[in-house]
């Protein structure tokens, strides 16, 4: 379970996070919508203190961490709780695919070396990988490399995941095979918080959808109510904008 | 000016002259240990911006890529006895000469290595210390397994070329009496008068000996490269 009360994040006094409190039940789906600059990585990055909340309470799991007094060795804690996906996969670039899936099970969690071999050998096969295990990242496609730092989030068997845009950097035709990966473990029942801006995703896969914008979280609820009969003016605004755009997003990202 | 120039001469002289490459490598050796420590205790307080320590860093770097070799050399040997005299009251005038080529190497190296270290630590993608500790891992953990293999591979070449560097600089040692290949070679020619082919010796010596390191360095490159986007077709 995850618990975050009274979050608030400001960078060179601009306000980004401007008290967020959220609560995410075990096994629950969740994505994170809203325009960009919303503070929606900002959120994600908070979750296992990759940035430091100036204040508020978050708790993952049985670790609860008060942001304004947290220490070195709490903001580990409670990153050993998670594990992330990242835009840009930042895979370990000196290791091989199942080096960097054993790594996190080695070092972090002190698993004994011919068993993290297996453990990691074992996620790689779920995700498709079994024939790429001795490949160095930058010999695979990004929807492998992207896959690959979904085993090694799964492999740490982690309280909740955290998605950054996982498909966002991908090419268009990478980005089904990603997904219906993240597809497959979201239905083995775990957490996952997923920020994306991939709609027919969030429609399909989420238990819970909420909707961001500067810095708070303006309304969550399950996919049909967000998508079909949203409360809030904002979010039908930031709806309706994105499918007028979804049509033209393939050849954008192509551009980009 | 010497005797009439003498060909045979050049290889008569090198069986000679090379008895003393141990000497030189004895040198480059020890300077590039003691530079490589220097190298990462200066590079720390830079990649920190600890105060004070960091412009004493800045400002030692600087004044050795301003500075002559040689007249760090001279420096160190009429400065530090007469340095250590007057503050610790420690007599080192009788220590050996080769000691001081060693510390002004190892002072020299020193400065080059912790520019290179600062660059190569901050060429890797943070993006990987981020994953490091999404996965759970200490600033330690990241920095040993993940930033530091990836850092060597980035400084090796310019590593390597300031070895090279440093072994032909190791040919100024005889001006403050050190007996290496240089200084041996200023014995003979005072001895035969035979100047040209015995710097022509030196020379072919110092040549094959860098040509070699050339050599190993790159081997070594290879290796540290091998995960890198050049090799998908070797492995694939
Ligand atoms: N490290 C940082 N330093 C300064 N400002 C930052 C930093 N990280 C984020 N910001 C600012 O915080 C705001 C929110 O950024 P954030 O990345 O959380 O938005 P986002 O909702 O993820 O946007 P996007 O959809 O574009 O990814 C932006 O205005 C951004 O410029
Ligand atoms: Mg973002």
């Amino acid at each position: 379970m995850i618990y975050l009360q009274g979050i608030k994040k400001s960078f060179n006094q601009l306000p980004v996070l401007k008290g967020i409190n959220l609560k995410i039940e075990k096994g629950e789906v969740v994505t994170i919508l809203g325009p960009s600059g919303s503070g929606k990585t900002t959120l994600l990055r908070c979750l296992n203190f990759l940035e430091k909340p100036n204040a508020g309470i978050v708790q993952i799991g049985n670790i609860i961490v008060d942001s304004e007094k947290a220490t070195k060795k709490e903001m580990l804690a409670i990153r050993k709780q998670s594990a992330m996906v990242f835009q840009h996969y930042n895979l370990f670039a000196h290791k091989t695919v199942v080096e960097n899936v054993m790594e996190g099970l080695i070092v972090a969690k002190k698993v004994k070396k011919k068993d993290a071999r297996h453990q990691s050998e074992r996620v790689l096969e779920k995700v498709g990988l079994s024939d790429k295990l001795h490949h160095y990242p930058s010999q695979l496609s990004g929807g492998q490399q992207q896959r690959v730092g979904i085993a090694r989030a799964l492999a740490l068997n982690p309280e909740v995941i955290l998605f950054d845009e996982p498909t966002s950097a991908l090419d268009p035709e990478l980005v089904g095979d990603v997904l219906s990966v993240i597809k497959s473990i979201a239905q083995e029942g775990i957490t996952m918080v997923v920020v994306t801006h991939e709609m027919s995703f969030a429609r399909e896969v989420s238990n819970r959808v909420l909707f961001m914008d500067e810095g708070v979280i303006v309304e969550e609820g399950t996919p049909l109510e967000i998508f079909h009969a949203a409360k809030e003016e904002r979010t039908r605004r930031f709806l309706q904008r994105i499918s007028g755009e979804s049509f033209f997003t393939p050849l954008k990202e192509q551009v980009n | 000016m010497g005797k009439a120039f003498d060909l045979m001469l050049i290889i008569e002289f090198i069986p000679t002259l090379i008895q003393y490459l141990g000497i030189t490598l004895q040198i480059l050796a020890a300077s590039i240990i003691l530079g490589l420590v220097l190298g990462i205790a200066a590079a720390i307080p830079r990649l920190y911006k600890i105060p004070i320590l960091n412009q004493l860093v800045i400002l030692y770097v600087s004044f050795i890529r301003g500075t002559p070799i040689l007249i760090q050399l001279f420096l160190v040997f009429y400065g530090l006895p007469a340095i250590l005299l007057l503050l610790f009251s420690i007599d080192i005038t009788r220590m050996e000469a080769i000691y001081f080529v060693i510390i002004t190497y190892a002072i020299s190296n020193g400065a080059g290595f912790s520019e290179i270290f600062r660059a190569a630590i901050r060429a890797v993608d943070y993006g990987q210390t981020e994953a490091a500790f999404s996965v759970g891992m200490t600033s330690r953990q990241n920095f040993f397994r993940i930033v530091l293999p990836q850092a060597v591979r980035i400084a090796f070449p310019n590593m390597a070329n300031s070895v090279i560097g440093s072994l032909k600089d190791t040919s100024l040692a005889f001006t403050i009496g050190v007996m290496d290949m240089m200084g041996r070679g200023d014995t003979l020619i005072a001895a035969t008068a035979h100047a040209l082919e015995v710097y022509l010796s030196l020379s072919i010596i110092y040549y094959i000996i860098v040509v070699m390191f050339e050599k190993i360095f790159s081997k070594l490159e290879k290796y540290f490269n091998r995960y890198q986007k050049a090799d998908v077709t070797a492995v694939a």
